[in-house]
């Protein structure tokens, strides 16, 4: 693969490969101390045990927080991304009066400290009368995920020309047609990004979540906020270790069952 | 109805479910938090409403909220500087490799579904005095007693790179993904090698990837308040930090409020200067 | 491909160009129909009667003990759905009643008489029924006379658990002889540099500072000496710990040697085979903990359920777990075996040997303190 891209593209490669081994190295002791058979784990491990899993298995209060997480992390992404993606192009593709302003405005989110959206938010609820739900868990999340989401579609909306777009209008398409037809296809890798973003950022949220959640309703994140007084069990650690082999784990197998069928129907 | 109305009316349209939602949630709420800033806090009890100067006085006078304000902004710098140094030429692999572009993004983001506290105590792990590299170093005799790597202003910022880096990484991406590589074959064709090809063509073709993930690191840096209570020592601190102890631990709202706005002012200045010389209206009058 | 067969192939897309924005609508709608499940309307459907009471407490062991010997019982007998919610501090929980409704909130475990005070400052106190609630009669007096200081003529809360903030140490580097003879001076001791650690709120802190400078913690007269005391343990610090999870991990894994700690965090490390010394200094810091009736809240639902908590088995359970002796009367109730071997644990019943902070007194300098302590804290 390397070949004719010469020694620079090696470079790039081992830099990069270093990159991810940073990035993985907290990861690679979370999966490590699952396995760990004592609670606090040093280096070298005393032991190897699957008991975090099994009480993970068991531990009906963790397993429900994972649903919940995964719901509202799903939720978040889809609607955070369809306004993010309805105002980026209103953004880049028409000339709006104030754009720097309203752009300013649309990013504000996440210049605000968190503790401080969250307070400000409960206040405002409060003035109205309005309980804590679910919905709105959902909606403060929807808020601070959607700059993440315009900036990313914004930065890709700016590098499609123009004129694919043009051109599909001088041959008769109306504005929307154009959209669906050019380019959100030509927008899929930042729309995926931006979805990736809302997704993760939602996932992992603690301030506004432990502030906005209605009773009876906690995330993996509040979760173990609450454990941290007494102390985090290693089971954490197990679901971990287990969300990172169904992610990592899934892709590769269905990855390789591909090849092989491909392999099979060439043979 | 004419064209000229619609095509006037239609960027509104596009935007008002967006800005419906920001104005609600976010703007709204604040005005409570700029009438909080005026109130006065009572030693102990609720708050006494009224216009009061007080706070912001204090604020904008205290040489102890400048200066962390200041070494809040110089972390969030050093944070963002070092994420774009790590993570461009990560970007520019993904963009040009041949494999599974998928699988690459997705495994950067995989640190992601370990929570934030988790993997930032995980550090202690690695760096710890019985940590991984420690209990390595010491095996291969390069040191005979366990460094102190922890619990300094280092450790928050590498806390903060390997939280902010992946937004770093896939904006640059998206931006790089955007660009023919016809181009870069024709600058070689004419002559450059890739070295100039790259920087010339690539290199500016990819700076609003580059200037959207230096933003975002930069704002969520200057923001964080959990990193340096997990991996800094008893001094270090955040602007975040002041404001979370203001509202949560002394329960002076209106300080707090006064000092979120402070920090609100400061890095919605910054994002107005990225608008105005480094964002979207600018780079889009530029490729027209 | 050409241009006219591209521009072909975009044509052929067009005509599929109306089912994706049904879609698109479709997906707009069922954003607007899930904040369309919040109206401000729901509240007054659920305020009729009493079918759900909110307890608010910590998460973990505690929780599940709750929920398994005190919430599912209590709906069984009286119909009433228990919803918990978890916090991870009794600061955070507060900023978030102060946010919120009357009867939002209902029951939390909350840390003993400073929030007790506290809550009454903001008017919370609610006025508890105690013959809805016979299992009081088994609580020490100690802890429920500390209530009374605050609301002489009522009760908001019921007293729970206590435990103590003493002196933890590595017993490899640290011996039980020299603990003893230090004590609060182990945390300012120069050969201990880098390897001390100490909890970053500010009472405890202020407490430990009067030891080290020899004042009452309840009296003190000299507070530069206590700030130049807190000085000098932040600079010779590692590591303000924020959490019972970091405590334990700072002291299992060595990077400390010595800092304050919680009692039952201690014994917690102790059972898993660490070897940690723990040593209450005199006038070391005592602290108990409450379940807290919020106002607005229906009264005799929360009595009844107090009434379940209170009971021995759930007392006991939750002790148990979370390694805090409960505040029932070790006089009257049997406690069973391993609560006696609690650190801070007395068996008189009196509490005599724990000093309490006096509540007036410090939420006196609440204001004052917490935020002298922010900026000692970095340098200032």
């Amino acid at each position: 693969m390397g070949e004719g891209r010469g020694w620079g593209w090696s470079v790039i490669r081992a830099y990069t490969v270093l990159v991810y081994l940073f990035m993985f190295l907290p990861v690679a002791v979370v999966v490590l101390l699952s396995f760990n058979a004592s609670q606090f784990g040093a280096f070298p491990m005393t032991g190897f045990s699957f008991r975090w899993f099994q009480a993970l298995w068991e531990n009906d209060a963790i397993v429900r927080a994972f649903r919940t997480s995964i719901a509202l992390g799903l939720m978040t992404a889809l609607v955070s991304t369809t306004l993010g993606v309805l105002a980026a192009l209103a953004l880049v593709r028409y000339n709006v009066p104030g754009r720097d302003m309203i752009t300013t405005l649309l990013i504000a989110p996440i210049l605000v400290p968190e503790v401080v959206l969250a307070v400000a938010l409960l206040l405002f609820l409060n003035f109205l009368n309005i309980n804590k739900s679910f919905g709105l868990l959902l909606m403060g999340h929807v808020i601070f995920t959607l700059p993440f989401v315009i900036l990313v579609v914004q930065a890709r909306l700016v590098s499609i020309r123009k004129d694919v777009e043009e051109a599909a209008q001088s041959l008769g398409a109306t504005p929307r047609q154009t959209f669906f037809a050019v380019t959100l296809p030509l927008l899929m890798p930042a729309v995926a990004a931006g979805a990736l973003f809302a997704f993760t950022i939602s996932f992992d949220d603690i301030t506004g979540t432990l502030f906005w959640k209605p009773g009876g309703v906690e995330t993996v994140p509040t979760q173990i906020f609450s454990m941290l007084r007494n102390s985090i069990s290693p089971e954490i650690n197990a679901l971990g270790t287990v969300m990172i082999v169904m992610t990592v784990g899934l892709p590769v197998i269905g990855a390789g069952i591909a090849r092989l069928l491909a392999r099979r129907r060439g043979a | 109805m004419s064209i000229e109305a619609r095509e006037r009316r239609q960027p509104w349209i596009l935007l008002s479910p967006a800005l419906t939602a920001v104005v609600l949630l976010l703007i709204v709420p604040l005005l409570f938090i700029v009438v909080y800033s005026f109130w006065l806090r009572s030693a102990t009890g609720a708050d006494t409403a009224g216009f009061y100067l007080d706070n912001w006085k204090k604020v904008l006078s205290d040489r102890f909220y400048r200066d962390i304000l200041f070494s809040t902004l110089r972390i969030a710098a050093i944070t963002t500087a070092a994420c774009a140094l790590l993570g461009y030429p990560a970007a520019y692999f993904i963009a040009r490799s041949r494999g599974n572009k998928l699988i690459l993004l997705v495994l950067l983001m995989l640190p992601f579904w370990i929570s934030y506290i988790i993997r930032t105590m995980s550090w202690i792990n690695i760096l710890g005095t019985s940590g991984a590299l420690n209990s390595l170093l010491l095996m291969l005799g390069v040191i005979s007693e366990p460094i102190q790597m922890l619990y300094n202003e280092t450790t928050v910022i590498l806390g903060l790179v390997h939280f902010l880096l992946p937004f770093m990484v896939l904006n640059i991406y998206v931006s790089l993904e955007g660009i023919d590589t016809n181009l870069e074959d024709a600058a070689n064709s004419l002559g450059a090698t890739r070295w100039q090809s790259f920087l010339q063509v690539t290199l500016p073709l990819s700076l609003p990837g580059l200037a959207a993930g230096g933003l975002l690191c930069f704002v969520l840096g200057a923001g964080t308040y959990i990193t340096p209570v997990i991996l800094g020592g008893p001094r270090d601190a955040m602007f975040a930090n002041l404001v979370f102890e203001a509202i949560i631990r002394q329960l002076n709202w209106p300080l707090g409020s006064a000092l979120s706005l402070l920090l609100l002012a400061v890095l919605g200045a910054l994002v107005l200067i990225y608008n105005r010389y480094l964002g979207m209206s600018q780079l889009a009058k530029g490729l027209g | 491909m050409d241009n006219t067969t591209r521009y072909e192939r975009l044509r052929d897309r067009y005509r599929n160009g109306d089912i994706s924005r049904r879609k698109f609508f479709g997906l707009i709608g069922a954003a607007g129909a899930a904040y369309g499940l919040q109206t401000p309307f729901a509240k007054y459907a659920m305020a009729q009667d009493v079918k759900q009471v909110r307890f608010d407490g910590w998460g973990g062991v505690v929780s599940e003990a709750f929920r398994k010997h005190a919430f599912d019982p209590f709906t069984a007998k009286t119909g009433i759905t228990v919803v918990d919610g978890t916090f991870p501090g009794g600061d955070e929980y507060l900023a978030q009643v102060r946010a919120s409704q009357p009867g939002e909130y209902n029951i939390a475990h909350l840390s003993g008489v400073f929030d007790y005070a506290r809550y009454h400052n903001f008017d919370l106190t609610s006025e508890l029924n105690l013959d809805n609630i016979p299992n009081m009669a088994n609580v020490m007096p100690a802890l429920i006379n500390a209530f009374h200081a605050v609301t002489p003529d009522s009760l908001s809360a019921a007293p729970y658990d206590y435990g103590s903030t003493g002196l933890a140490y590595n017993r490899k580097y640290i011996s039980d002889d020299e603990a003893k003879e230090k004590g609060a001076m182990l945390l300012i001791d120069d050969a201990y540099k880098g390897k001390i650690g100490g909890w970053s709120d500010w009472r405890t802190r202020v407490w430990y500072g009067a030891l080290q400078t020899g004042q009452d913690p309840n009296d003190i007269q000299d507070i530069e000496a206590v700030w130049d005391a807190v000085r000098k343990h932040r600079d010779l610090a590692l590591k303000y710990w924020a959490s019972g999870a970091e405590l334990m991990s700072l002291l299992a894994e060595e990077e400390i040697y010595v800092t304050e700690a919680w009692s039952g965090r201690v014994y917690a490390l102790q059972e898993q085979g660490h070897d940690i010394g723990y040593y209450d200094p005199p006038k070391g810091f005592g602290w108990q903990e409450c379940l807290f009736v919020i106002k607005g809240s229906p009264m005799e639902a929360c009595e009844e359920l107090l009434n379940f908590m209170l009971d021995k088995e759930t007392s006991i359970a939750v002790a148990e777990g979370q390694n805090y002796p409960p505040a029932l009367d070790p006089t009257k109730v049997d406690l069973g075996k391993k609560i006696p071997t609690l650190p801070a644990f007395d068996p008189t019943g009196t509490l005599a040997g724990l000093t309490f902070a006096n509540p007036e007194y410090w939420n006196g300098h609440e204001a004052d303190w917490s935020e002298t302590f922010s900026r000692v804290q970095r340098g200032y």
